[in-house]
């Protein structure tokens, strides 16, 4: 029992822990992406639709990432080269995105009830592993998208704090008029920022449809996105902090499933509100936003 | 260069061209597409009664953004808002049956207050206290929101049969007056127009709202001069939660008369859209909602006509909001100003050898 | 050389630069002098590469630069330093310098450190302890630091725009002694001050800016103070506001009993206590960063403090700060909200609220005719009451505030470094009105770094430093021995 539920809360971070990472970013070079729930909805979108035409969950990768670049470019060059309000430009992509895919969903699969699937991506396997008691099955039993999305922890930690473009990235959300007068191109990093964040928050998306689901339903993002950026202000603005609190919301999903299965009094929708509640009530303990970088928000224009 | 007004004509213009092409990739017509949204929305004195009735929502929930944004405090929760407050309209109307239908009519309106009012209070709450991110905040509450509305349809407040998903019915008391049979048009879109007015009047001509436009555009400003900040936070999100939340207890009295799951679809996104259009201006809202509304009604038509799935126009919606924060912003000078700049960059070292010796 | 031709600048209506022509060579320090506004830091700016001229080009050993571009020319060798330091706050200062001239593609914090001591010890700095922040550094300490980044990338020009205003005057001989050492090494040195005794002392050439034009280039012994303030405003310049005899003394309007106010976990007003009365203007000299700044929003209500107590006059329950108008140094970001008309911005001081929204209600009718009234009394140059406050020109704007404060009627004006950033017309216009208020029976308290503008105008003298305050008697009011006091050494 607590074997599944551990396995069930580390895939149902996994969304949220790559989406969040890229989050961590963007908003580290000072932009905050609230269309970020957007581009995991067309990354998990566009990510079924080529998996379910060419047959391949590579091409379906593929296509979710580009979707969720696509998606951030927008925003990209909205808010660092047009500099307008980074929370309206972010919602605007969120509807956008929304009715994109209900439109070109209604185009290629028909208003039918049926559900079109694709083929579940595989579990790597790891022999004997699996057999240590509880935390074998719990971690040794995942697609190739869980061991990624924590393997991609340690990369962030170290390009942010140890390497020079960390510290260029981290400069042009600390201040950016003193980055760009230092010539080090606040508008280049952050856009750089936000199509690696696409890649990310692609990523987040194909797993949905691709490994989660294995189809396409409305509203498949759920608020993940949302969560997110709770996530990353929850771990303090660290790759560490950010892998914890991901689990501890993918604990919150999977204990949905787990109490029902107990089958409590307890109305179920009490366990599916239970992640945004938990966020709030984390947030209102531990949400202050004194340790975000000093310009986080803040439209910046080049003189 | 272009008026407030013209702006947002202009936005809606080139939103319609980007639309045109979705719809030819689509593989349909645009002019079949803009002729069913018309035909939908104005088609026939039906269509047209109930494109006020769609746009009715969209003022309330409307004016609720445009009363958290004029302060700079980003409410993205107008939908938990208004759910908030038809819930609390839906679990009172039941029970009024004995009283004069004024009464139980603004009973309801008050609940709907009420309801709005806590859910959109406890983000500002959680703003100025806990200094936590009230664009969060607002959409956490909006899942939370859905979430009490679906245990509410199937438990608590669940219909006398227990076989479907919905509240019992209000008493015929609080529903809302339905003078132009067979259309759904009621005076509600009276009272959304007059609370719109109301709402200009608050934010251009008291001290109050020029405390809430002051601090909306610049913070730092307004508490140095003592504006009280945290109070302020909460008074606005709890005024424009109660905005939303009347909205829905409009709903539950003049249109569904019950309440159950999916109960908004979307009007707390949209209203950012009509918002804007209408520069955030409480007046403008009227007709910014009721171009909305005319959407949403003519979207129905537009997909038995074309076969386009009706969510086109939160594609619309999206669009419209990017190009006016496109067309708003003033880095257009420095943009051109730079690509002229680097056509007389080159100008200038093309000559740099004539010049050196001067 | 670094020749910079015919640049001009447009901000908007405003003209900052009209075809300016401007060079210097190695092995001179090119002083560049003018008003506030004359286009100073504009011309630095563009130079730097942070800025894109509307016409003209910069060169350096005949090769132009690309316009617009921080990065080439801080590889073209110029290096600038600016009027308020531009560090990263949270960075260490090893992280700072690593982003300046010692930073490589290896990542190596502890040999930019080991250099960065190397060149600290070769200017005469000392250094911060290892891996603090800047947050908690001393405005003095930026301004080195800063210095130190721009020397990294070992420059061939370095531009610094009026870097003494913050030092002590105990400190600025050996800072001038410094740039005489890089001057010896054969960069090029471009001095940019509004301080005439200090550009004759030091520099080789001088060129005055005025309105944005070049209308002098001179040298030292060609000139005097005298005639480089007469070329700086065109006229001659005004006669001092003489403190106007006040009407008498009269009862305490602000009383300050002990205060103290922590921020940040360091104490930055250390048991403060002064007595104001009416009728008076009393001046808190001290450079900046010594609990000014969290004096004056304490007295706006901005900040709350430990202990002590603030007594204003008129003070009640619904008011405890009284009837007290305080003018903030942060103009655009403090004092106005740009976006707003000029008469919503009178709106913003409590008091003219109160006046024009009785109970509540606003009538913009009066109000706007209100704020005609305004403009015309006190000589704001605005294209009418509806414009937007971002519309006035900088000392329009501070004209603006003055005039706000002095309506709103109170007994205690704050007004801190209220003539920054002015030239000299709009600070004598300043003055006066200060002068008159007080005059009338009005109490002014002058916060401020400009000595100048301190021992021309307060009867009565106080000093800050690291959050203490000191009164200084007769015999204090002499610069230098004021430099001593705002410096720390109280004895």
């Amino acid at each position: 029992m607590l074997d599944a539920f551990l396995n069930s809360a580390i895939a149902m971070a996994t969304p949220i822990l790559f989406a969040a990472l890229g989050e961590l970013l963007v908003e580290e070079t000072g932009v905050i992406n609230i269309g970020i729930e957007g581009a995991m909805l067309c990354g998990a979108f566009f990510a079924m639709v080529a998996a379910y035409f060419t047959g391949s969950t590579l091409a379906g990768v593929a296509a979710g990432i580009a979707a969720g670049v696509a998606i951030n470019a927008m925003l990209a060059f909205l808010v660092v080269n047009l500099s307008v309000s980074q929370v309206v430009a972010g919602t605007a992509l969120d509807i956008l995105a929304v009715g994109i895919t209900g439109v070109f969903y209604r185009k290629f699969f028909g208003i039918t009830g049926m559900a079109f699937m694709v083929k579940p991506m595989a579990r790597l396997e790891f022999g004997p592993l699996t057999r240590i008691p509880i935390l074998g099955a719990a971690i040794f039993h995942h697609n190739p998208f869980v061991y990624l999305a924590f393997a991609v922890v340690p990369l962030i930690g170290y390009s942010l704090w140890r390497t020079r473009y960390g510290l260029i990235l981290r400069a042009a959300g600390e201040r950016p008029e003193a980055a760009d007068a230092l010539g080090l191109g606040v508008y280049r990093l952050r856009w750089h920022a936000l199509l690696a964040s696409g890649v990310l928050t692609g990523l987040a998306g194909a797993y949905l449809t691709l490994a989660y689901a294995n189809t396409f339903v409305e509203n498949i993002s759920g608020g993940r996105g949302y969560v997110a950026l709770a996530v990353v202000i929850l771990g303090r603005w660290n790759p560490w902090g950010i892998a914890a609190a991901s689990l501890l919301f993918g604990a919150a999903m999977a204990l949905q499933f787990g109490l029902q299965a107990l089958g409590t009094a307890v109305p179920y929708q009490l366990f599916l509100a239970l992640p945004y509640a938990l966020t709030l009530v984390v947030l209102a303990g531990f949400g202050g936003q004194a340790a975000s970088p000093s310009a986080l928000g803040e439209p910046y224009r080049r003189a | 260069m272009l008026s407030s007004v013209g702006k947002s004509i202009a936005a809606l213009i080139l939103a319609c061209a980007i639309i045109a092409a979705v719809v030819l990739a689509l593989g349909a017509s645009p002019g079949g597409v803009f002729a069913a949204l018309y035909e939908g929305a104005f088609g026939s004195w039906y269509a047209a009664a109930d494109t006020l009735v769609k746009a009715t929502p969209l003022v309330f929930t409307g004016l609720a953004v445009s009363i958290a944004f004029s302060g700079a405090l980003w409410n993205i929760g107008a939908d938990g808002q208004l759910i908030a407050g038809a819930i609390a309209a839906g679990a009172i109307g039941p029970y009024l049956g004995g009283w004069p239908r004024p009464v139980a009519l603004g009973l309801m309106l008050a609940a709907g207050a009420a309801g709005g009012a806590m859910w959109g209070g406890i983000c500002g709450w959680l703003r100025a206290r806990r200094d936590t991110n009230e664009v969060i905040s607002t959409i956490m509450m909006n899942f939370v929101a859905a979430q009490v509305l679906s245990w509410v349809v199937h438990g608590p407040l669940i219909e006398a049969s227990g076989a479907y998903p919905q509240s019992m019915p209000i008493a015929p008391s609080a529903r809302m007056y339905m003078p132009i049979e067979p259309t759904r048009l009621n005076p509600a879109i009276v009272l959304a127009i007059v609370l719109a007015i109301g709402c200009y009047l608050l934010l251009f001509h008291t001290s109050y709202g020029f405390e809430l436009r002051a601090m909306g555009r610049n913070r730092r400003a307004a508490a140095f001069f003592g504006i009280p900040i945290a109070r302020l936070t909460i008074g606005i999100l709890a005024l424009s939660g109660a905005l939303a939340g009347i909205g829905g207890a409009v709903q539950v009295c003049a249109i569904t008369h019950r309440l159950y799951e999916k109960f908004s679809p979307g009007w707390g996104f949209e209203a950012i859209a009509v918002a804007l259009v209408a520069r955030l201006n409480p007046l403008g809202i009227i007709a910014s909602a009721i171009f909305f509304g005319a959407l949403d009604n003519g979207s129905q038509a537009m997909q038995r006509a074309q076969g386009v799935s009706p969510v086109l126009v939160q594609v619309i919606q999206g669009l419209v909001i990017m190009i006016l924060l496109a067309f708003d912003t003033s880095a257009w000078t420095r943009i051109r100003a730079e690509l002229f700049a680097r056509g007389a960059d080159s100008a200038a070292r093309g000559d740099t050898g004539a010049r050196a010796g001067a | 050389m670094l020749r910079a031709r015919d640049i001009s600048k447009r901000f908007g209506r405003t003209l900052a630069l009209d075809r300016v022509d401007f060079d210097a060579a190695p092995g001179e320090i090119h002083a560049l002098v003018g008003e506030n506004g004359a286009g100073k830091t504009t011309l630095m700016n563009i130079i730097a590469g942070r800025l894109r001229p509307d016409s003209g080009e910069v060169s350096l050993d005949g090769a132009a630069l690309r316009s617009g571009s921080a990065a080439g020319a801080l590889g073209a060798g110029i290096a600038a330093v600016n009027q308020s330091p531009m560090l990263f706050e949270r960075f260490t200062w090893e992280e700072n310098l690593a982003l300046g001239g010692f930073g490589t593609a290896a990542f190596d914090l502890p040999a930019v450190a080991v250099q960065s001591r190397a060149l600290a010890d070769k200017l005469g700095f000392t250094l911060p302890p290892a891996g603090s922040t800047i947050e908690r550094r001393s405005v003095a300490e930026r301004v080195r630091l800063e210095v130190l980044r721009a020397l990294s990338f070992n420059p061939r020009v370095l531009i610094l725009d009026e870097p003494t205003g913050v030092l002590a005057p105990a400190e600025l001989a050996p800072f001038l002694g410094l740039l005489s050492g890089l001057r010896a090494e054969g960069r090029i040195i471009v001095l940019i001050t509004h301080k005439l005794g200090e550009a004759l002392a030091v520099a080789d050439r001088i060129t005055v800016l005025r309105q944005g034009r070049v209308v002098a280039r001179t040298t030292p012994a060609q000139t005097s103070e005298a005639a480089l303030a007469r070329l700086m405003i065109g006229e001659i310049a005004p006669e001092p506001t003489a403190p106007a005899p006040p009407m008498g003394i009269g009862e305490t309007a602000l009383s300050i009993e002990n205060l103290s106010l922590d921020r940040d976990g360091h104490r930055a007003l250390d048991g403060v206590s002064l007595v104001l009365r009416h009728g008076e203007i009393a001046g808190v000299a001290g450079v900046d960063g010594n609990g000014q700044t969290e004096l004056v929003e304490l007295l706006a209500g901005a900040r709350s403090a430990q202990s002590g107590r603030v007594i204003v006059a008129d003070a009640s329950a619904a008011s405890p700060l009284g009837a007290i108008a305080v003018i903030p140094e942060n103009r655009d970001l403090d004092g106005l909200v740009l976006d707003m008309t000029i008469w919503e911005n009178l709106l913003l001081a409590g008091a003219i609220r109160d006046r024009l929204a009785p109970r509540g209600w606003l009538r913009r009718g009066g109000a706007i005719e209100y704020c005609r009234v305004l403009l015309e009394r006190f000589h704001i140059r605005a294209p009418g009451p509806d414009a937007l406050a971002s519309a006035l020109s900088g000392g329009n704007r501070q004209r603006l505030e003055v005039a706000r404060a002095v309506a709103s009627a109170p007994r205690v004006i704050v007004a801190h470094n209220i003539c920054r950033g002015l030239d000299l017309a709009g600070t004598a216009d300043v003055h006066r009105v200060l002068a008159e208020f007080a005059a009338a029976g009005g109490a002014v308290l002058l916060v401020s770094s400009d000595l100048d503008e301190l021992l021309e105008l307060s009867a009565r003298l106080f000093v800050m430093s690291r959050g203490r305050m000191r009164e200084t008697g007769q015999g204090d009011r002499d610069p230098s021995r004021l430099g001593m006091l705002m410096a720390g050494n109280w004895e």
